[in-house]
């Protein structure tokens, strides 16, 4: 399963404390909103208290008397949303607008005490009652209460207009930090992208180390890739150097035994003979592709088609006397993504068994596998028109350090390298029979 | 015919010069690739097994400096690099065949045979002489069914004339390709070996293989068929 990408992770990370951060901003200023409105409510209604309180009057009877400049329209009006009521023993003053209402009971305050209530359930009013003393002309006090009730729909409005108003700006600054973060994620992450596209070109082969720009952050990942890079190569290098030594500072000892044992080797030559072609077959086989096999992982892309022709002329030079015609049908963009020296020793090889064992033919078909790829991976064909390998022997040629052929430096020595060049490269040797009467070797190596 | 061997390593230059040698061979040797490319320059060398690994002047570089300079024998590179990347670049230097060590002397034997009648304009290693039929993988000379005996350098002269079909052979060219450089010669052996030739392949004296051009040389007279 894929995992999910680092800028989605980012995005719905991001996308979710915005929603959050938002939300909060929005509840924090909603409910602040909700008390300034609330308090200055409060401060409107003691200020309707005073109001009343300025025009109240207790004549000699202990009767309330009320100015008659004392007119606020709203006070006036019926289910206007402002009702005042004057509470006294005796007597008692509503405003003209609660006519028909159903005043709670709010009960009583000390004089020069007011208390303020909030809506609660069933009273659907912001109330407010102060307490007074009214001074009576024979010095006695007179308690009064004065009640006012604002409908809770008052502020209600006042309210869900900043509601929808703070939402809508809150919505706004969230679709630009939306699209803000987009654009970070994107100018953030190019530098990311840039080094994946990067690392890409180097594992196709279209460049040898990171050699972009990165931001301060980046550079180690870079200079450490690269320092792996070179550490890589001189690694091989130096192993592929040692092993060639020792395989070539065997050899000449060897060529002298060899040489020398039909002068010196009595009886034990063709035994000692045999030892020494066990020897040469294991370097052949062994130490040698012990050393090329040793393949960069991100290796570059040698063109196939030069390498085959210097191949097919280096062997028509050797091999001129059989006069054989070699059909080459080659994608021409066809590549081998390893190193040239193993697509010499691949071509080398199997060229040299058809040139061999062919009477007079030679083909050489082959393309990439998969060309959208950015490793396209190929596949070939090499045929001849030789006596071709028998059945029994196929299994047998396909097993390591087997020898098709005695008489000659065989199919099997030649194979043998092959099998393990293309098993270093992960790819399939086959052998079959071909039209032109001889063998076939098919070689894929896949695409990735 | 001469063959130059460059090799740096004594023990295998030895074994290889003895062996060249019984098979009929005149062999110069020689250990670096100075020297080597002096030797092959100079002298008249038929056919020059070069090591790659030489010491002073690379092998390639020998082989390149005497194709450069006109020099047409067939070369043999002799290897410790069985890598194909070094055959190939042995090859395109200007070298006609390769043999790694180690090494089958035979097969070493049997490339420079054919390597020396493809020089000659030979395909196969029978050659075909009139009656007289030359096999140059097995140095044997028949007449007809009947085996003609030859010393070794009887049949050394026989070779180097079908190995030059159409040519006139100077005595000198004849006896500076059948002997080594430090060889005592004389050319009148040369007139000795070509008469004792004569009398061994055409006794009834009704052929006349070989011509004498008066001051000049030999030349085969037989049509050759390859």
């Amino acid at each position: 399963m894929r995992s999910f990408s680092l800028r989605n992770r980012l995005a719905l990370a991001g996308t979710l404390v915005l929603v959050i951060a938002l939300g909060a901003v929005g509840l924090a200023l909603n409910a602040a909103n909700q008390r300034v409105a609330v308090s200055s409510l409060q401060a409107r209604m003691e200020s309707y208290v005073y109001l009343v309180l300025a025009a109240m009057e207790v004549n000699d009877n202990g009767r309330l008397q009320m100015d008659a400049e004392f007119a606020d329209p709203r006070l006036n009006q019926p289910s206007s949303g402002i009702y005042i009521q004057i509470q006294g023993r005796a007597d008692h003053w509503t405003s003209p607008s609660s006519l028909g209402l159903q005043w709670p009971d709010l009960g009583t305050v000390a004089p020069g005490q007011g208390v303020f209530t909030e809506p609660a359930k069933g009273i659907g009013f912001f109330s407010y009652i102060y307490g007074v003393g009214w001074q009576l002309a024979d010095e006695s006090i007179e308690p009064y209460a004065v009640l006012v009730l604002v409908d809770e729909s008052e502020i209600r409005q006042e309210t869900s207009a900043f509601r929808l108003g703070l939402w809508r700006a809150l919505g706004a600054a969230g679709i630009i930090l939306v699209l803000a973060q987009v654009f970070i994620f994107f100018f953030g992450f190019r530098p990311l992208k840039q080094v994946a596209g990067d690392v890409a070109r180097v594992e196709s082969g279209q460049s040898a180390r990171l050699e972009g720009y990165y931001p301060r952050e980046l550079e180690p990942l870079a200079r450490n890739v690269n320092r792996l890079l070179e550490t890589e190569k001189s690694n091989q290098d130096r192993i592929r150097n040692a092993l060639d030594s020792l395989a070539h500072s065997l050899k000449t000892p060897l060529a002298v035994i060899q040489a020398g044992l039909p002068l010196h080797g009595g009886k034990s030559e063709a035994s000692m003979q045999n030892a020494v072609d066990e020897i040469r077959h294991l370097i052949g086989t062994r130490l040698e592709r012990a050393g090329a096999s040793t393949r960069r992982t991100m290796a570059e892309p040698v063109a196939v088609e030069p390498q085959l022709q210097r191949i097919i002329g280096s062997l028509q030079k050797v091999y001129s006397h059989k006069m054989i015609e070699v059909e080459c049908t080659l994608e021409k963009s066809m590549a081998f993504y390893g190193e040239k020296r193993d697509l010499l020793e691949l071509l080398g090889n199997l060229l040299d068994n058809a040139f061999k064992y062919g009477e007079s033919r030679v083909r050489v078909s082959g393309g990439a596998l998969d060309p959208d790829a950015s490793r396209p991976g190929l596949w070939m064909h090499i045929e001849d028109d030789g006596p071709g390998i028998e059945e029994s022997q196929l299994a047998q040629l396909l097993q390591r350090g087997t020898r098709g052929d005695e008489r000659v430096e065989g199919h099997g020595l030649g194979l043998a390298i092959v099998m393990e060049l293309v098993n270093a490269y992960q790819g399939a040797l086959g052998i079959d029979h071909s039209e032109l009467g001889g063998a076939r070797i098919a070689v894929r190596f896949p695409a990735g | 015919m001469r063959v130059l061997l460059i090799e740096d390593d004594p023990r295998l230059q030895e074994t290889l010069s003895k062996h060249l040698r019984e098979a009929g061979y005149a062999v110069d040797v020689s250990a670096d690739g100075i020297e080597g490319l002096y030797l092959g320059e100079e002298f008249p060398i038929d056919l020059a097994i070069i090591d790659l690994g030489l010491p002073q002047l690379p092998g390639l570089e020998v082989i390149r400096k005497l194709r450069n300079r006109g020099r047409d024998f067939p070369i043999l590179v002799l290897t410790a690099r069985s890598e194909w990347q070094d055959k190939v670049a042995g090859l395109e230097a200007g070298a006609d065949d390769y043999v790694t060590k180690p090494f089958h002397v035979e097969e070493l034997m049997a490339r420079i045979n054919a390597l020396m009648r493809r020089a000659g304009g030979h395909a196969r290693p029978l050659v075909e002489l009139g009656p007289i039929t030359i096999d140059l993988t097995g140095q044997r000379v028949f007449r007809g069914e009947e085996e003609i005996e030859l010393t070794t350098y009887e049949y050394k002269v026989l070779n180097y004339l079908v190995m030059h079909p159409d040519e006139v052979v100077t005595k000198t060219a004849l006896s500076e390709h059948i002997y080594e450089e430090d060889a005592d010669r004389d050319s009148n052996v040369i007139e000795v070996f070509v008469g004792r030739l004569r009398r061994k392949l055409d006794p009834d004296g009704t052929l006349n293989p070989i011509e004498t051009l008066r001051g000049r040389g030999y030349r085969l007279a037989l049509l050759l068929a390859a």
